[in-house]
């Protein structure tokens, strides 16, 4: 028996993403009453387009012969993606509880020092000053305030 | 003259300025484009009145079209999506020694464009307007289906790619409360999602955050040709080289910049492609060709313009920068559509004015001043990136003063940074986000207008007409995709 190697393309995958996120979704939509055609219900709408999206998922797996490979696809930017975000999600977790100034503070020194490596100086600078000059704006020119913590800063 | 005397008030030109001002950063600066830079200033238009916030928003808007030109032309890295085709004969303009002649042809053919785009605008927006009153639920329906499907098949992406996205943007625009029933939808008993998902956190999410998480660290500074004030002025064969392309890619643009889709992006690639074909020497396009500058830059230009029709005269976003500032109208309390003109004459024509006015600062301040734009650009990505991190969880923050909001940017930034990974264009999906509550309530109306039956698409002349344009452009879609199967399959014979 001869054995075909199947490539794994990129549209394999990514269309396999949206047609298996579209079943989950669809399956969660189980207590929308879908109505009838004269009086249609709050799930007619996101049934029909989950369809839609399941179909149009589909359709791009059977396009996937087009697609370059999977592993064609360059990952060298996730590490720094990767830091990007958990800083930001880091300063969306603090940013009520110690405010603007000192989360945005930290955030900007903490991008520029530990992962770009600049002079610790100047990011220090930029980090606190940039916070402080975009405070003032908001709070006295803009008229909106923006958030002080629980240090009252 | 009510528009001039609204536009021409200090304050209003103020803001005007302001919004040109930081449009032309916006659109100079890699990685954040008139989206984001939209949607995080839009929370500092909520202390303004509605005329004073989208005189300021739209400037952003095209005069990020503007700025674009700049970095694509002195460092072959385009600022805005829009100015890619600038890029090619722009930068080897700059690499002649012709910097200066590219951005002044560039800045002269944006405000040619964006000027010939105002007149018309002001000529067709207010019939179409009174025309777009015997509208009811069944005719938006239809015209809606027509927006998606001239989207789909304008798109830079394949067909199936953006239908999948702009369902993937209705299927978002559904979360929250369910206007007719009052049920909740996919809200998970998360109080904030009751009102649905904004567009601001999807599309500074998408747009802003995704580019940041999809650029690597560089340094951009090394590459800048800055040009001299005194190497401005283009020759007299250089102006004689780029009247004829402004004309056409103002005209050009402007009609493609009202249909659906991303018509900047789209108006310059074919305005590129249409003066290569035409010229006498297509073999000068990329080595410098004038009109290679002065046609994408029109047309680019002229599509931002034309794009305000149906948002003014309809109520119709044709794209997402068009649904944001639709978004903010909507939060100061002025529904665009047929009725504004009507109901809040002074921010329609003021509004209007404004964009003529603008159009010459924009000139004023893209060639004198070029130089000091050209600092900006010396600042390190290192330090830039952070700052923009900074103003898009403000901006999301703002809107709404919810930290769920951010929460909703920072999945849409990694949903962005993978749709980029696998070639997937994230403009749909926002579009669809914005009409989904428009076109799910038409298409339910409707059906409980005719009780139940789908002919009362077909009974009415208007929207029968719409979705005959609908079949047309299905089945010119359906015959370039037979076709394009074909040849691959062709081909991969021949290598067998």
């Amino acid at each position: 028996m001869i054995l075909r190697q199947v490539t794994v393309r990129q549209d394999h995958i990514s269309g396999g993403a949206f047609v298996i996120a579209g079943i989950i979704v669809f399956l969660l939509s189980g207590d929308l009453p879908l109505g009838s055609m004269a009086m249609p219900g709050a799930g007619m709408m996101p049934k029909l387009v989950l369809v839609l999206m399941i179909g149009f998922g589909l359709a791009l797996v059977a396009q996937a012969h087009k697609s370059p490979p999977l592993a064609a696809l360059e990952w060298d930017d996730l590490p720094h993606a990767f830091c990007v975000i958990m800083a930001a999600a880091a300063t969306t977790a603090l940013y009520n509880l110690l405010g603007f100034r000192i989360t945005m503070a930290l955030m900007l020194c903490g991008l520029i020092v530990v992962v770009e490596r600049q002079n610790i100086l100047r990011a220090v600078l930029f980090g606190l000053g940039i916070p402080l000059f975009i405070d003032i704006l908001f709070g006295y020119l803009l008229k909106s305030p923006l958030p002080r913590g629980t240090f009252g800063f | 003259m009510l528009g001039f005397s609204v536009a021409l008030q200090p304050d209003v030109l103020w803001y005007a300025f302001l919004g040109c001002l930081v449009g032309t950063l916006v659109g100079m600066l890699p990685g954040i484009g008139p989206l984001a830079g939209i949607s995080i200033l839009l929370p500092a238009t909520f202390g303004l009145d509605a005329t004073k916030a989208i005189v300021m928003l739209a400037g952003i808007y095209y005069g990020s079209q503007y700025g674009g030109s700049t970095t694509s032309i002195l460092m072959r890295i385009p600022g805005e999506a829009s100015s890619v085709m600038t890029c090619i004969d722009g930068h080897a303009m700059a690499l002649k020694g012709r910097a200066g002649a590219a951005l002044c042809i560039a800045a002269v053919g944006s405000f040619i464009a964006g000027t010939v785009g105002v007149v018309i605008l002001t000529l067709i927006a207010p019939p179409l307007a009174t025309f777009a009153l015997r509208f009811g639920p069944p005719e938006y329906t239809a015209l809606l289906m027509l927006g998606l499907i001239f989207l789909a098949y304008m798109s830079p992406t394949s067909l199936v790619r953006t239908l999948l996205m702009a369902a993937t943007g209705l299927l978002l625009g559904m979360i929250g409360i369910d206007g007719m029933t009052g049920h909740f939808r996919y809200s998970f008993d998360i109080p904030e999602l009751g009102d649905g998902i904004g567009i601001v956190p999807v599309a500074v999410g998408l747009f802003g955050l995704g580019e940041i998480l999809s650029t690597p660290s560089r340094s951009v500074t090394d590459r800048v040709v800055a040009p001299r004030f005194a190497e401005l002025l283009p020759t007299r064969e250089e102006w004689r080289q780029s009247v004829m392309p402004i004309a056409r890619g103002s005209v050009l643009g402007f009609l493609i910049g009202i249909l659906p889709g991303s018509a900047h992006i789209i108006s310059s690639f074919l305005s590129y492609a249409l003066e290569k074909r035409i010229s006498k020497n297509p073999q000068e396009f990329g080595q410098g060709a004038v009109a290679g500058v002065a046609g994408p830059e029109s047309a680019n230009n002229a599509a931002s313009t034309g794009a305000f029709v149906p948002m003014l005269a309809l109520g119709l976003p044709t794209g997402p920068v068009i649904a944001v500032l639709m978004a903010a109208l909507l939060i100061h309390g002025v529904p665009p559509g047929p009725t504004l003109v009507n109901d809040h004459p002074e921010v329609f024509w003021g509004f209007v004015a404004s964009m003529y006015v603008g159009n010459l600062m924009l000139l004023a301040l893209n060639l004198p001043l070029v130089g000091i734009f050209v600092s900006v650009l010396r600042i390190p990505y290192a330090y830039l990136y952070p700052l923009i991190i900074m103003f898009c969880i403000l901006g999301v923050y703002e809107v709404n003063h919810s930290t769920v909001d951010v929460w909703i940017m920072l999945i849409m930034g990694v949903v962005g940074y993978a749709l980029r990974k696998f070639g997937f264009d994230p403009a749909p999906l926002v579009l669809g986000l914005v009409i989904a509550p428009i076109f799910e309530m038409s298409l339910r109306q409707s059906l409980v207008m005719s009780n139940g039956s789908w002919t009362i698409f077909f009974q009415r002349p208007i929207a029968a007409s719409l979705l005959t344009v609908c079949a047309v452009v299905i089945g010119l879609a359906v015959l370039s995709l037979v076709r394009s199967q074909m040849d691959w399959r062709n081909s991969i014979a021949k290598d067998l």
